[in-house]
């Protein structure tokens, strides 16, 4: 189909005072001889959106450029049936924050302009994959409360459900406890554990499949289209799914590594879970005699937030500890018990608990123990006395151990519940290779770490058989913002897999899960993209013919989407792939574009912005910013009319992991002074919604200097930025310092050239 | 202000429920939650062994002898000061006293003049159904011996002057409070019920 541009120029929002829309116009018909420019002053009102539309239906036009607001707004407005849409951003980017009819002005909302209508040239409507029939089932892999709450509500939800199970019967953890904390108000008495009536409901329910004694021993393909195999007692079935959703709980802590609070050293010292299998069998008696157990101590925090077992709180430890306390002193008035904690952590309606706790006598004491004899004495150091006591009488010891992740799965492998901290290396396993070919930076970084246990799900993905998970053992995810997604897409994890967390929680977060899955499989059924660019339906093309098998795609895809093929050619996996373009920004021969995306596109747009001559000294800096908090931050500087520096051109990018160094020579090499690039925090507690793309582009731009250097420039010239949302106040300074640099180190001596 | 450590203490980690559910207003001490706002309002806090907050503490950790010999049972004024800024509702002044008595009854406490000025105070109330000064005053005076009596009197006579001449004390007899006979009663009932029933540590 024969590309029928159209460019719309908007006057509204302060758009024509600042800049006059008859010179923009002469840029688009005489420049870019574009046949069909029209001018509105309220573009987005009812007879300006006539226009447009009448255009369409006469087939004057199948792309308009608008040249108006920000891509992120009115975009409901702007969308037509019959034409792909591109944005100039005039409003948030010039004209509400620079000065009004000024020449600068007006170059800036011309170069905007050309930039848009160049990306025009570049891109085609992008058509959804089609790569069907898809499987709608949801299997849940665990049959705890998180698996059980998972499967029942995607059932209900209309979908069919394969809910597997590794033990012989479901509810999990849960199963085993004599009563639960609170979930309902007034949430100050124990609560009969319910979990029986789950599993009732979970297997009354037609649309759900039960596989009990099965682990799940392969699965490939990705979310739509995922083959998992199962295996029980040597044999196995193959199974199709669509979605997969992850609940495999937790264990608790090895108490044999705590000796120091006296594991191990008198029977009488018992772990939460020994005491809870007294209380439901109704009787609580030392182990040592036999003797009724009248006062006892919890301690908390046994293993938790200490740096050399868990590093990080448990978060239940200290309602089940309320909860064994308050049903110690109800099953007999006559008992003493005590809460040894640092601190007591109940939030939300947990505070009640606390309270019914200290209400019913059970005594609280904040404290550091000491020691745990062997004759049951407990020396705490009382932190609101400071002084040392010894506690002594107890007749039971309870340590209060806490919560481990099931991120790999022990029992296949015959490890029991042994304690792997940290079970898979939390930065695996992305080596990321530099962009000239020299061994990764990270490759030092930390030596292998021995992987203990199987993995879960034994995906069979160019980038290893596990889920990747974070420096503690709980699977990866962003705990803010989307707290179910992992790196693997269409696997959603649920409950303490993904953070320590109480059985109501864990049901709570189930449901959420569930309905992730259901997201994921309705997405990829219409060809769409999943979190974050939730309904693109672009998607990476890898033209092979030029494919050099560098593996860099398949390596430094943030999501595992591209696989390999046995000679080393990349496959990508169209429903893995979440449109991030990391695999574009990394290809060195430029094979891998998108329809409306591509490093052609975007060189050709650095390209057209007209770059004046050194001697006018009005010096041009690129600024590259991330769709996703970047620019966002940058437009909110513009709804606030902070003054913005006139001469920066701003490309929105999907993720900096995109940015191909050849933007950044091309952008140097036609005469650019300097280039800022604004991406997500990095890191551990990363903010890039691609997890891995501002870390990857960070790590190619540590090697940008070498690039710098043959070229003859000044390593200042190129620099990152780590924005979030709400930094739009720092923007203008910090633009203002970087521009400061660059005219430190002079213009540009490609101009011209 | 806190005492050194003794060197040896003795610990009772049935102490706390004991109190909790045998000392008058121990029932809400267990949702004590140590803030401080008692021995902050205490005006006499410097004048104790160790705050109201503190001595709580002391009950939690099982530290009865501590506890019970503590000065802090017999300093409180009874200014309820605590007790209406207490943001739990704790009756402080009540469970020291109730904690003091405790201290009597088990033998803590023989000596001291807060107990002796209780007795007098008492003796007075139950002979006339109201409290003398002159009666109050004689008979703690003579509780620690006739010389330290004598003494104490001879010492204390011009503030009874000034307060005779302010009209503040009177020379008469003593007066009676309607039905004094019935309070005695009353009082002696009182006494019989808690030699039956009090409970003891």
């Amino acid at each position: 189909m024969d590309k029928k541009q159209g460019v719309y120029l908007c006057g509204g929002c302060g758009i024509a005072a600042a800049s006059p829309l008859d010179g923009l116009e002469k840029v688009a018909t005489k420049e870019f001889k574009v046949p069909h420019c029209r001018k509105h002053d309220f573009l987005c009102g009812e007879e300006g959106l006539k226009l447009i539309r009448d255009d369409i239906a006469a087939g004057t036009i199948n792309q308009a450029v608008i040249a108006a607001c920000s891509p992120r707004v009115n975009q409901d407005r702007f969308r037509f049936e019959g034409a792909q849409v591109i944005r100039a951003n005039l409003r948030e980017q010039v004209a509400w924050t620079q000065e009004q009819g000024a020449e600068d002005t007006a170059m800036a909302a011309a170069d905007y302009l050309r930039m848009a209508i160049t990306e025009a040239k570049k891109s085609a409507p992008p058509r959804a994959y089609e790569e069907g029939p898809y499987s709608e089932r949801v299997m849940v892999v665990g049959g705890g409360i998180a698996g059980l709450t998972a499967a029942r509500e995607a059932a209900r939800a209309g979908y069919d459900v394969l809910l597997v199970e590794a033990g012989t019967a479901l509810g999990g953890r849960m199963r085993d406890l004599s009563k639960r904390m609170p979930h309902k108000p007034p949430y100050a008495a124990p609560q009969e554990n319910d979990i029986g009536t789950l599993i009732k409901a979970v297997e009354g329910e037609k649309r759900i499949a039960i596989r009990l004694g099965h682990r799940v021993t392969r699965t490939a393909g990705g979310p739509g289209k995922f083959t998992v195999e199962l295996a029980a007692n040597g044999t196995t079935v193959e199974e199709k799914v669509g979605a997969i959703v992850l609940a495999t709980g937790w264990r608790p802590y090895d108490p044999n590594k705590l000796g120091h609070l006296g594991y191990g050293a008198s029977p009488d010292v018992v772990t939460s879970l020994d005491l809870e299998a007294m209380l439901k069998s109704g009787a609580v008696k030392r182990r040592s005699n036999g003797a009724p157990a009248k006062t006892v101590a919890f301690i908390q925090c046994a293993g938790s937030r200490d740096p050399a077992h868990l590093p990080y709180c448990s978060s239940v430890c200290c309602g089940v500890s309320i909860r064994q306390a308050l049903q110690l002193r109800a099953a007999d008035p006559e008992s003493s018990v005590y809460v040894l904690y640092d601190e007591l952590r109940t939030p939300g309606t947990a505070e009640e608990f606390y309270r019914a706790a200290q209400r019913a006598g059970v005594v609280f004491v904040k404290c550091k123990v000491k020691s745990v004899g062997a004759d049951l004495t407990v020396t705490i150091d009382d932190a609101l006395l400071r002084e040392e006591i010894p506690m002594a009488g107890l007749d039971l010891v309870v340590l209060a151990t806490g919560m481990v992740p099931n991120s790999t799965d022990l029992f296949a492998t015959g490890e029991g519940e042994v304690m792997p901290v940290p079970d898979i290396d939390p930065l695996s396993p992305i080596p990321v290779a530099g962009y000239a070919g020299e061994k990764p930076a990270t490759a030092a970084k930390a030596a292998p770490v021995e992987v203990k246990g199987a993995p879960l799900l034994n995906l069979q993905y160019r980038q290893g058989p596990h889920l990747p998970i974070l420096a503690d053992g709980f699977a990866d995810s962003h705990f803010i913002c989307f707290p179910y997604e992992t790196r693997r897409t269409g696997i959603y994890t649920c409950g303490p897999l993904r953070r320590p967390m109480d059985g109501a929680e864990s049901a709570e977060d189930a449901t959420g899960a569930a309905l992730k899955a259901i997201q994921a499989i309705r997405n990829v059924v219409e060809g769409r993209a999943l979190h974050p660019r939730s309904g693109d339906l672009s998607f990476p093309r890898i033209n092979l013919n030029n494919c050099t098998k560098c593996r860099r795609c398949t390596v430094e895809c943030p999501f595992g989407a591209i696989d390999e093929t046995a000679e080393g050619f990349p496959i990508p996996n169209s429903t893995r792939c979440r449109r991030c373009g990391t695999c574009m920004g990394a290809c060195p021969v430029r094979v891998i574009s998108f329809e409306n995306y591509s490093v052609d596109m975007l060189s050709s747009m650095i390209k057209a912005v007209e770059i004046p001559d050194e001697d006018e000294e009005k010096p041009r800096v690129l600024i590259l910013a991330c769709q996703n908090d970047a620019y966002p931050a940058l437009d909110m500087a513009g709804i606030n009319r902070a003054k913005m520096n006139t001469f920066v051109r701003v490309i929105p990018v999907r993720c900096l992991g995109s940015v191909s160094v050849l933007c950044i020579s091309d952008a140097l090499s036609s005469g650019y002074d300097g280039v800022m690039m604004m991406g997500c925090k990095a890191g551990d507690d990363y903010q890039c919604h691609f997890v891995r793309g501002s870390s990857i582009a960070q790590e190619r731009m540590a090697k940008v200097g070498e690039t710098l250097k043959s070229m003859a420039l000044e390593k200042e010239r190129v620099a990152t930025f780590e924005i979030a949302i709400a930094d739009s106040h720092k923007l203008p300074k910090m633009i203002d310092d970087f521009m400061a640099g660059i005219e430190a180190v002079g213009p540009n001596p490609f101009k011209g050239m | 202000m806190s005492a050194a450590a003794p060197a040896k203490r003795n610990y009772d980690l049935g102490f706390a429920r004991w109190v909790y559910q045998n000392v008058e207003g121990g029932d809400r001490l267990s949702l004590c939650m140590q803030c401080g706002m008692c021995s902050g309002s205490c005006p006499i806090g410097a004048k104790m062994d160790q705050g109201p907050r503190k001595l709580f503490m002391m009950i939690r950790a099982g530290m009865k002898d501590a506890v019970l010999t503590s000065d802090t049972l017999w300093n409180c004024t009874q200014c309820y000061n605590c007790v209406v800024r207490c943001p739990r509702q704790i009756k402080v002044t009540n469970i020291l006293q109730g904690l003091a008595r405790v201290a009597v009854a088990e033998g803590y406490v023989t000596e001291r003049p807060t107990a002796r000025f209780a007795k007098a105070f008492w003796r007075s109330l139950r002979m006339f159904g109201r409290t003398d000064e002159r009666i109050v005053t004689a008979l703690f005076y003579f509780s620690s011996g006739l010389k330290a009596g004598i003494d104490l009197g001879l010492k204390n006579l011009p503030i009874a002057q000034r307060m005779i001449k302010a009209g503040r004390m009177h020379l008469g007899l003593p007066h009676r409070a309607k039905g004094a006979a019935e309070l005695r009663a009353i009082l002696d009932k009182a006494a019989a019920i808690e030699k039956g029933e009090g409970a003891k540590p």
